[in-house]
Order: structure tokens, then sequence, then C-alpha cells
């Protein structure tokens, strides 16, 4: 049985893609699923590096598209847990240097030996997204609470055409949800019109993690942890509940003690 | 495309910084050369490489802090298709025809021009939004910068995410280049790589953007001093990381007009060093190094 393509994509750049991607691929291999990620920021990768698996790219995506490599040649295996891997992007080429139907065979190759295939997406609109959405059957928008990125989301998001596209809402700031200086993650719903995988809070952590290269998924311990896992398990289609992040007063609060958020 | 090169070699910055210098240097040679008929103001360009770094954001304070220093400022938004300078301004109702009208005729660069409501000597020529970047012929979009410095002292581009057809065409017309970045590997890793595609002679100078003092000292994020061990560019200044921005962003006001914001002082300041003007930069320094010698390990940096 084929596995299952997502993009992740946003539009804006900087809402967390590349983060989310990492972080997101390491909570499913820890549910035992095997994963594949692809860096579809050709000339700009990064998730190798997010992923600290930057020393180790002998191949990358634009040698399999052009048959220089087989797939596997050029996956990266994650020594920390076993059923993720990462196909990077090259650094020295540029985007056009690929085309759409070739990607989609990439993808499709990867799709035949994956549970999961992420696929990390350019910010903005020209060849590298679309590239990045050739081969996904399903999308995933990693938006912010703010206008630009839910402007951008938006743009997107009549971009992604009939695919079933579901959203993470990050960098929620809880305190300024409640003092109504940030969107709360039912005001994105309703403005983009579709369903929400998950909500990331706003965290330092996230900024040491990420340049040391070890996703927080990693660390039990994080608090972000826990949150990624969740997303994982939604997008496997169990029920997770969401927890609450918007303000929903004392009774919000007496009800998340009483039955839990998670 | 012969046309461009021409244009940057005879407007090198040294006589950029004499025609619109300062007002408070009046006592410069150059105030006895008679005044050309024409302007010819500076056209720079906010680029970065990564997305969501602040290139609007601070396109759209530096704008409005050399508007309030007395110059006449266009701000110019490359980002086709996912335009956001407009929001960012507070200006998105007010905009009716865009860049790529200009470029192909349909109008007047006066009947694109959106005027500030506060500011009347600061401008917004908008992208389209329902347009491609690969529609926009890098020459076309030379030219319309070309005449955008005779008519204005400041010419700030503001570039898309990435280093396709969109970024190509906001660096064109540009002269002088401001790489903003913010303390994190990815974005550093990025604006690296920008540097090396920007033309030879375009001055490039650098921001480094969303510093957060506490986890510096903490050592949880680089300093100014790590990213600048790597980019080694001339670093114009430093602006740390506030609330104040998100909501000030939302709400289509600047920072800068937030009173008491260090975000919004920060942008100020950055203004006053385009203009010449010699003011320290806070660096929110840190004894710790960790991450030079990490990311030097990573080969991230310059060798």
């Amino acid at each position: 049985m084929a596995g299952t393509s997502y993009v992740v994509t946003s539009g804006k750049g900087g809402v967390g893609k590349t983060t989310t991607t990492a972080n997101v691929g390491c909570a499913l291999a820890t549910l035992g699923v095997q994963v594949v990620l692809v860096d579809a920021d050709i000339g700009l990768r990064n998730l190798d590096l997010v992923l600290g698996l930057e020393k180790r790219i002998v191949f990358d995506v634009v040698d399999v598209a052009e048959g220089r490599c087989q797939p596997r040649q050029a996956l990266i295996r994650d020594k920390r847990l076993d059923g993720l891997y990462l196909l990077p992007a090259s650094q020295t080429k540029d985007k056009e240097s690929i085309g759409e139907d070739q990607m989609r065979d990439v993808v499709g190759k990867l799709t035949k030996e994956f549970d999961v295939v992420l696929i990390d997406c350019p910010a903005g609109i020209e060849h590298g997204f679309r590239n990045a959405i050739a081969g996904a059957d399903e999308a995933i928008i990693v938006t912010t609470p703010e206008v630009s990125a839910i402007r951008d989301a938006d743009r997107i998001l009549g971009m992604l055409g009939t695919r079933r596209t579901q959203l993470i809402v990050n960098r929620v700031r809880t305190e300024m949800v409640k003092t109504g200086d940030m969107l709360g993650v039912d005001d994105v719903a309703e403005i983009l019109g579709r369903d929400v995988l998950g909500v990331v809070p706003d965290d330092e952590e996230i900024i040491d993690t990420t340049n040391r290269g070890e996703p927080v998924v990693l660390d039990p311990s994080r608090r972000l942890s826990k949150t990624y896992i969740a997303i994982a398990r939604r997008l496997l289609g169990e029920n997770v509940p969401l927890p609450s992040f918007d303000d929903d007063g004392l009774f919000g609060r007496l009800r998340r003690l009483m039955i839990g958020t998670r | 495309m012969p046309d461009v090169e021409n244009e940057r070699r005879e407007t090198s910055p040294a006589i950029v910084e004499q025609t619109v210098a300062p007002a408070s240097s009046a006592a410069s040679p150059a105030e006895f050369t008679p005044r050309p008929a024409v302007k010819t103001g500076r056209s720079i360009v906010l680029t970065s490489g990564k997305g969501g770094v602040g290139k609007t954001t601070t396109t759209a304070n530096l704008g409005t802090a050399l508007a309030d220093a007395g110059h006449s400022v266009v701000v110019v938004d490359a980002d086709v298709g996912l335009r956001n300078l407009d929001v960012v301004l507070g200006l998105e109702n007010r905009v009716s025809k865009h860049l790529l009208d200009v470029i192909e005729g349909k109008c007047t660069l006066d009947e694109a021009l959106v005027r500030d409501r506060v500011r009347r000597n600061l401008q917004l020529l908008p992208a389209a939004q329902n347009r491609e970047k690969d529609d926009v012929p890098e020459d076309k979009m030379a030219d319309l910068v070309r005449q955008l410095r005779e008519r204005f002292d400041f010419v700030l581009i503001d570039c898309p995410a990435g280093i396709e057809q969109g970024f190509r065409n906001a660096v064109v017309g540009a002269q002088e280049a401001v790489v903003v970045t913010t303390p994190e590997v990815s974005a550093v890793r990025d604006a690296d790589r920008i540097v090396g595609l920007l033309p030879q002679e375009i001055v490039i100078k650098l921001v480094v953007n969303r510093v957060r003092p506490a986890m510096v000292r903490k050592g949880t994020m680089m300093s100014v001093a790590d990213v600048n061990a790597i980019l080694r560019l001339d670093l114009i200044g430093v602006v740390p990381d506030e609330r104040e921005i998100i909501i000030a962003t939302n709400r289509g006001t600047p920072v800068i007009d937030i009173e008491g914001s260090e975000t919004g002082a920060a942008f100020r300041r950055i203004a006053r060093r385009l203009l010449g003007e010699d003011i320290p930069i806070p660096l929110f320094e840190d004894k710790s190094n960790f991450f030079t010698r990490f990311m030097t390990t990573l080969g991230v940096g310059r060798s």
C-alpha cells in the first residue's frame, strides 16, 4: 500500500515550515511510522541543519530527479530515530533546475517505500512552491496569528486545488490572545475555513533546539514535545482533542482541569 | 541590460552620499554645486533569503523614519503575488493600481503611488496580488527604479523571500542592499547565501533583527558578534525583539510611532546611520561565543 505525501507550506516565510516538518517528522517516527522528509527549498536548504544532519549529505533531491542516483542513495537515515529519513535539497542549484513532473516522480517513488512523505516547501509562490506541491496528496498549512501570514496562507489555499488541507497555527501567545493583541486559533480557522491539525504555542526553547539541530520532540521533557506528538497522532487519524489556547474563561479552565487537555 | 550596467557605474555610492547628504552636514562642498534638476535618490533593497525575518517591517519602519527626517521616500513592494507592505503600513484599502500596471503602461506612476496617511512625503508602490513574479521583466524593473530615483530621495525595495525571479527583480535596480537576518542558524545561512548572489557593485549593510537579550545572556541565542563573525558585513543596526512589533504590524502602524518602544528606537537609529550619522550600535552583547565555534564546525561560516 502506498503512503501519503503531505506538503508543509505557508506562503509567507519564517512562520515555521521547516521546524514543523522536522518535529512532526520526528514525532511520526517515534510513533513507529516510516517517514521521509523532503527538503524542497533548493538553493536555500535548512531542513538538514534543523535535523542536525548537514554533515552527512552526499546526494540531493536534484541528483535523484535527474537520475544520477537512486532515492535510497540520497536518503540520510537519522541515527536517533528508527524510520526517519531526510532527502536533502541541493544548495548550489536553483529551483528552476527541476520541474514539477520530476518532483512528482521522486515523491511517487518515496510513497512506495514510506508511510508518510513530508515535503518542506520554500516560501513564496514561484517555481519552488509549484515543485513542492506537485507530488503532494495533501497539504498542511503552517501559519501564525498575524495578518500578513494569514493573508499569504489564504493566497496559497487557492493554489492548492482540491487537496485536503489542514492548518497548524504556530507561535500562539496565549497572553496576547487574552489581551486582544493577537488573533485566536478559532479566528484563524474561521478566516481560512480549514480544520486545525495543531496549535503550537510560542516558546523560546524552539529557537535553541532548532539552532542546535536537535528537534524538540527528541527530548520528552520539553514542553513542545507533547504538542508535536499530538499533531502526529491527529495526522494519523487519531482523535486527539485540541488544547484550548483561547481564553475561554473560568468554565473553560475548570473543564480543562476536570477533563484534561490531551 | 547594458543600460542597467551603465546606470550603476555612474551612480557610485560616493556620489550618492553627496547628493542626498543629511541636512546636518551643510558645510560640505556639495552645498556650492548647483542642485541637479532631477533627484538622484538612493535605491536600497531590503533582502534576507529566508522569509519571516522582518524585511517588510524593516522597510516600513525605515521608510517612515527617513520620511520623518524630511526626506521624500517611496517604499516599493516587490513581493508580487504575496504583498504585505500595504498591510503593515495600514494602506491596504487605498491600493488601486500596482507596480505591474505601471510597468505594463496601464497607468501612470502617480496613479499607482499611495500616499501615507500621516507622512505626506512617504509613498507606497504596491505589488500586484493576482499576478506572478515571472510577469515582471528585470529590465523594466530597473527602468522603474531609475524613474523613482529621479523623484524620491530614497527608494526602499521590499524583496520577497527566496532566490528566484522575485529576488532578481527586487535587486536589479538597487545600488545598496540592507541584509536583514535574525540570530538563528538557518537565517544566517540564508543571508550568507544571498550575499553571494548580490551583484559585486552593490553596497551591503547588515541589520540583525529579533535579538532577545535575555536569551543571548543565557547563551541560548547567538549574539550579534557571533552572527557577524560569520557574515562579516558592515553592521548598521541591531533590533531587539518585542511584543509591540506584532501589535503594531497587525494594526498597520509603524512600531517607531509607539512611544517607549525599544524596537522603534532601534529602527530610528538605523535610519540615522543610513543618512551618514555616526551613532553607536547597542549590541546586547554577551561574552559567550559558543555558537561561533558551533557554526564554524557546521561549515556555515566563511573560510
